[in-house]
């Protein structure tokens, strides 16, 4: 889309709210009319919901899709042969996998949005990057799934990599202090999937065997929910505090977003908000889907100015969170800023199925 | 039986595999009504109509009523032996009535429980033993083991299934395929309460004819049918049908109603919000049989499909969202009555002439056909097994 080619000369939190919210209104509706057409599926549900104006709704007005739904249909906004590769994710609810088919111009997209975005993270510069995972041998270079596109996404701004765990999910020590010795005298990147860090950094890690501090240097990136180690009730401030004694890493980010929407990646500033980049934004609806006050937990619905090859610009997510009332910060620029609270449990109901 | 330490006792150590009694044993029915009266005093002031319930089943004159309807004197029955009941893990209470129809029918039992831990479930295994302290319910003892061990432990079921009589499996079609992988002696009984789906049938001229209170008491029916389970019992009904001249009069009023109520009194949580709302999106997009949708509150989902037709497929929906069609004739049933209807709830027709109605046409799956307000009314009789005879054998003697 054109106004993307001058939006990415940009620094990526450039937008005040008001230009913000008038370019959001414009390309959504623009991409709700397209998808309208392009998309079979998509077009059902409008006409389903008897949608009527397409063309100059509020953004709290613009329909969303229920993340949900992505694993039940193929949302295609382009004929098949113009996929150039597939997104997959396992959500939480069912083993189905979320499918999303991104062709070339929306991929390109994306990493150049994550490339803006991180820039404001990070810097500009590539570096030394360790990941907190095993190497994964098979990589179709056309289909991902959640952990090796975050990998991969994350890798363009590396210039080294280096996988901490070996084949059986251990730590290789020998690898570690390698990497440490070559580069702790720099800003170097450690990377990896909260549950992972929290296992292995924090848990499995044998402080013996390490000198805490090559870690000063650490900027460490993580993400993918914090539902896998919920069970362990470690708070953010918790998961921090324990990386910076054990290891003296001071800078912790998270990171969120959602495989369903390519260009909603959020990182956490240092005050521990996430905030919306120029490409992105976020609602944050009740139990009767209104919109909520800022302060207010509810349900997230993300938006997003990328996805062309399917209808996701607009997405009801299963994650709760709050848009920050007060205290706003100044890091990286303008855009909304919001926490997240975690995903929604599978309620217990009554009723007579499953053991 | 065993000591293996991931399985969790909360009543008895082993039951035993033969201790049987006859059905309907004096020494049941006064345990019953002793568990009657231990639940009853612990739950006095709180708020759990549903082992309020289940007090009330328990009681002797319940118990013995019952004996009288299912009872034959003539003949001479004994329990199967050992039954291994393997519960569902949302309706609290279910475990205790799958436990109650195998000592009624004259079992020892070995009741798995779900991992989850109901308030409900706590209180009940406190009662059971509590009355099983008694001196005069020793015997009891040896027929009643309660335990919770994680369903993937899988050799704790293969133990179970091989030493039962009968299995008792409560639960999906997929846990069913599960526990059926095991084998079992050679005479053992398998009985499946499987996933199904429910529907009510209204007349919509009687409805209309009612006065404002007999409407207000039939929704408090139709609500205790189905927001009290958060319409997730497989005897809720999901599919309304309404028959008669005045239909879209008596729909607009019946959902105005329940609305009402709904907003007045049903809590759910946030992700019902989500369930609700992905359910109707689904449907919308693939659902060709939609004439049009309601969203009367986050509870209450309506959406009106245009005809019935062979084998409609309906989709177990919870947290009050429901479907709903006309039919001109009642012989139109017969299009969802396919293997996974359990309950019809009806009103505004005579048990006389459903009762004949249902006898001249044969429609395949049909276990139960009640008035409103009585869908969640658990019985000896369930999913068509007529469990205090499938649960004994008879000796014939001539």
């Amino acid at each position: 889309m054109h106004f993307l080619n001058n939006l990415i000369n940009q620094n990526a939190f450039s937008l005040n709210p008001i230009i913000k919210t008038k370019l959001f209104k414009k390309n959504l509706n623009f991409l709700t009319s397209f998808h309208y057409k392009k998309s079979n599926l998509y077009k059902k549900y409008l006409n389903g919901l008897n949608y009527q104006n397409k063309q100059n709704s509020n953004l709290s007005e613009i329909p969303f899709l229920p993340v949900r739904l992505f694993k039940e249909f193929d949302f295609l906004s382009i004929k098949k042969k113009e996929i150039f590769k597939t997104l997959f994710s396992s959500g939480t609810t069912s083993g189905n996998l979320s499918k999303i088919y991104i062709d070339k111009a929306n991929a390109l997209n994306q990493i150049k949005v994550l490339q803006k975005i991180f820039n404001n993270v990070i810097g500009n510069s590539r570096l030394p990057m360790l990941v907190i995972d095993r190497e994964n041998t098979i990589l179709d270079r056309n289909s991902f799934n959640a952990s090796a596109a975050a990998i991969k996404g994350f890798s363009i701004f590396a210039n080294q990599i280096v996988y901490l765990l070996n084949e059986k999910g251990n730590i290789d020590y020998k690898i570690l202090s390698n990497f440490l010795k070559q580069n702790h005298k720099n800003k170097f990147l450690i990377f990896g999937f909260t549950s992972n860090i929290y296992l292995n950094l924090i848990k499995k890690i044998n402080k013996k065997k390490i000198d805490i501090n090559n870690f000063s240097n650490a900027f460490l990136i993580h993400g993918g929910g914090w539902k896998k180690i919920e069970e362990k009730k470690i708070s953010r401030n918790k998961f921090n505090a324990y990386l910076n004694k054990n290891l003296g890493i001071k800078n912790v980010r998270n990171y969120y977003g959602l495989v369903e929407q390519i260009g909603s990646i959020f990182f956490e500033c240092k005050c521990g908000y996430f905030i919306a980049s120029n490409y992105s934004d976020i609602i944050i609806r009740d139990e009767n889907l209104n919109i909520c006050k800022k302060g207010e937990t509810g349900l997230v619905q993300l938006l997003s100015l990328l996805p062309t090859s399917y209808p996701g610009h607009s997405i009801l997510t299963e994650d709760i969170g709050e848009i920050v009332n007060d205290h706003e910060c100044k890091c990286y620029g303008h855009g909304t800023r919001f926490l997240i609270h975690g995903r929604l449990r599978n309620a217990e109901l009554r009723g007579c199925s499953n053991i | 039986m065993n000591e293996d330490k991931s399985i969790e006792y909360l009543v008895g150590k082993k039951a035993k595999l033969d201790v049987f009694v006859e059905p309907f044993s004096f020494k049941i029915v006064s345990f019953l009504d002793d568990l009657s009266k231990s639940l009853d005093s612990k739950i006095n002031n709180k708020n759990f109509p549903d082992l309020k319930a289940l007090s009330f089943f328990c009681r002797k004159n319940n118990i013995l009523n019952l004996k009288s309807k299912h009872q034959n004197n003539d003949t001479t029955r004994f329990g199967l032996g050992l039954l291994f009941h393997i519960t569902p893990s949302n309706i609290p209470t279910n475990f205790a009535y799958s436990l109650i129809f195998g000592l009624i029918a004259g079992n020892s039992n070995i009741v798995k429980i779900p991992l989850k831990k109901f308030d409900e479930i706590a209180l009940i295994c406190k009662s059971i033993n509590h009355v099983l302290g008694k001196t005069k319910h020793v015997k009891i003892k040896d027929m009643i083991t309660i335990i919770r061990y994680d369903g993937k432990k899988d050799l704790l079921t293969k133990k179970f299934s091989a030493i039962c009589d009968a299995r008792l499996i409560w639960g999906g079609d997929q846990t069913i395929a599960n526990i059926k992988k095991f084998d079992t002696k050679p005479k053992n009984i398998d009985i499946p309460f499987s996933d199904r789906y429910s529907i009510s049938l209204i007349n919509s001229e009687k409805f209309l004819k009612l006065s404002e209170h007999k409407v207000l008491n039939l929704i408090k029916n139709f609500y205790n049918d189905t927001y009290a389970v958060d319409q997730n019992a497989c005897s809720s009904p999901h599919l309304i049908l309404w028959n008669g001249r005045l239909c879209e009069k008596a729909k607009k009023k019946f959902w105005f109603y329940l609305d009402n109520l709904v907003r007045k009194k049903y809590d759910s949580p946030l992700i019902s919000t989500v369930d609700n709302y992905s359910r109707l999106a689904s449907e919308l997009i693939k659902n060709k049989n939609i004439h049009s949708f309601k969203n009367l509150n986050k509870s209450l989902y309506v959406v009106t499909l245009k005809k019935l037709y062979p084998n409609l497929y309906i989709s177990k929906s919870k947290w009050g969202f429901f479907y709903e069609c006309n039919i001109n004739s009642l012989k139109n049933i017969g299009h969802v009555t396919r293997r996974g209807l359990q309950t019809i709830t009806y009103f505004g027709f005579s048990k006389k002439f459903l009762k004949a109605f249902f006898e001249a046409n044969n429609f395949n799956g049909i276990d139960r056909v009640v008035p409103f307000g009585q869908a969640l009314n658990i019985n000896l009789i369930w999913d068509g097994y007529d469990l205090t005879k499938i649960l004994s054998r008879e000796i014939e003697i001539r």
